[in-house]
């Protein structure tokens, strides 16, 4: 016997730690959570990137932007509450593959492979399912006490969107400088290319995972 | 080419709109830091605004376990050598009883937890030894790691926050310690009685 095992704690640090530690409702600090998870999740933020790229009417951003957040947020609440447990690797590469598709829709590849431009406000609200899919599996794995849970998902959902304004609001100013400067036509090109190839990482990231984890 | 039209320069933001923009954002992203961030992840909280928000609570919350993260590592990494020392210095040995009647539990200890304080108790078990417990808290709704560690193994029985009792019986999956880990995550002290009886040579009590 040695003091380590009588001492060892199993711990879990971070967030998580601190949620399976709490109950009842804490409304801030769950919109903190849904904030923080959406300014740091690069993958949220990438396709976010994508999808107000060409947007400069603030009219526009505002139905876009709302149009995902209604995707997400519906998926997410429902699939917390239903415990629906979708593989992580999974829908991160779905989500990976959204990043993809919305750079190839902003270079206009469907127009030009296809000859035919498909609903772009359709595609966002459906990645937006995704989005919110992918958000639940990770609230999932947090192990939210049961007591308090719907108002703490609220607020987690409230932080989300938060964080996503936040997001956006640095997104828009670094494009407002980078639309005036006059090579931006010729750099959007380039830009989504590599945010294309981003994606395409995330993608192979994700598989990967899913093989070599499981 | 691109799937959008070209925006005239009359559309896009001024540059003075732009300018107030930036400025903007950098005041509220260091107002945001230092009220929400910076309590929420380490604890500090230079305005009191963190307390008030129950930022700063997660923030000590984080910080308490990754300090403990960390000690747990360094005392594997420490290996058996110095244990035997340390739990003479730690470790309370509780008498076991013998032959007692069976209705009576064999030990029955009580100890009391400040709010954010945690106290560890194992039985020292061999594999397929049987224990019998029940536990109540008073003062407040304790949290709780039913679980163990013995040679490379380690197993978790039951978890639960803010319960105020517990009763089952234990069965060790392997030689070694069983037993629990506790934490006042409550605002207010604790006072927890736990009985255990059953096939254990010897309790253990970290604070």
């Amino acid at each position: 016997m040695s003091v380590s095992q009588a001492l060892a704690h199993n711990v879990t640090p971070g967030d998580a730690g601190y949620i399976q530690e709490i109950w009842g409702v804490k409304l801030i600090p769950f919109a903190y959570l849904g904030a923080k998870h959406m300014v740091t999740g690069y993958d949220h933020i990438l396709f976010l990137l994508g999808v107000v790229f060409f947007l400069y009417r603030m009219k526009d951003v505002a139905i876009y932007v709302s149009l995902f957040a209604i995707g997400h947020s519906v998926t997410m609440l429902a699939g917390v509450w239903f415990g629906w447990g979708v593989n992580a690797y999974i829908v991160d590469a779905i989500i990976g593959l959204s990043v993809v598709y919305k750079a190839l829709d902003n270079l206009g590849a469907y127009q030009r492979w296809f000859g035919f431009q498909p609903d772009t406000k359709a595609a966002t609200l459906i990645f937006g399912f995704f989005h919110g899919t992918g958000l639940a599996t990770k609230i999932l794995d947090y192990e939210i006490a049961s007591e308090g849970l719907l108002p703490n998902l609220l607020a987690f959902n409230v932080g989300v969107e938060i964080g996503q304004i936040m997001a956006l609001a640095v997104i828009l100013i670094v494009m407002g400088y980078w639309r005036k400067s006059p090579a931006f036509f010729r750099q959007a090109y380039t830009a989504n290319v590599a945010m294309m190839s981003m994606g395409f990482i995330l993608v192979g990231y994700q598989i990967t995972g899913y093989f070599v984890a499981s | 080419m691109f799937n959008a039209e070209k925006p005239s320069l009359e559309e896009l933001p001024s540059s003075a709109q732009l300018r107030r923009s930036t400025i903007i954002a950098g005041v509220a992203a260091v107002a945001i830091l230092v009220t929400v961030v910076l309590p929420a992840e380490y604890g500090v909280d230079p305005t009191r605004v963190g307390r008030v928000l129950g930022l700063t609570e997660m923030g000590e919350i984080k910080t308490q376990l990754a300090q403990e993260a960390e000690m747990d590592r360094q005392m594997e990494a420490a290996g058996d050598d110095q244990s035997s020392l340390l739990n003479n210095i730690l470790g309370v040995f509780v008498g076991t009883a013998h032959a007692q009647e069976q209705d009576v539990w064999q030990d029955v200890l009580t100890f009391t937890l400040a709010p954010d304080a945690s106290a560890d108790i194992k039985m020292v078990m061999a594999e397929g030894a049987t224990a019998d417990y029940a536990w109540f808290a008073e003062g407040g709704r304790i949290n709780f790691d039913l679980h163990a560690h013995g040679g490379d193994q380690s197993i978790t029985y039951e978890r639960g926050r803010g319960e105020t009792s517990g009763e089952g019986s234990i069965e060790a999956a392997f030689d070694g310690n069983h037993g629990w880990f506790w934490r006042n995550r409550d605002s207010a002290e604790i006072t927890v009685t736990l009985q255990v009886s059953g096939d254990y040579n010897e309790i253990i009590e970290a604070y």
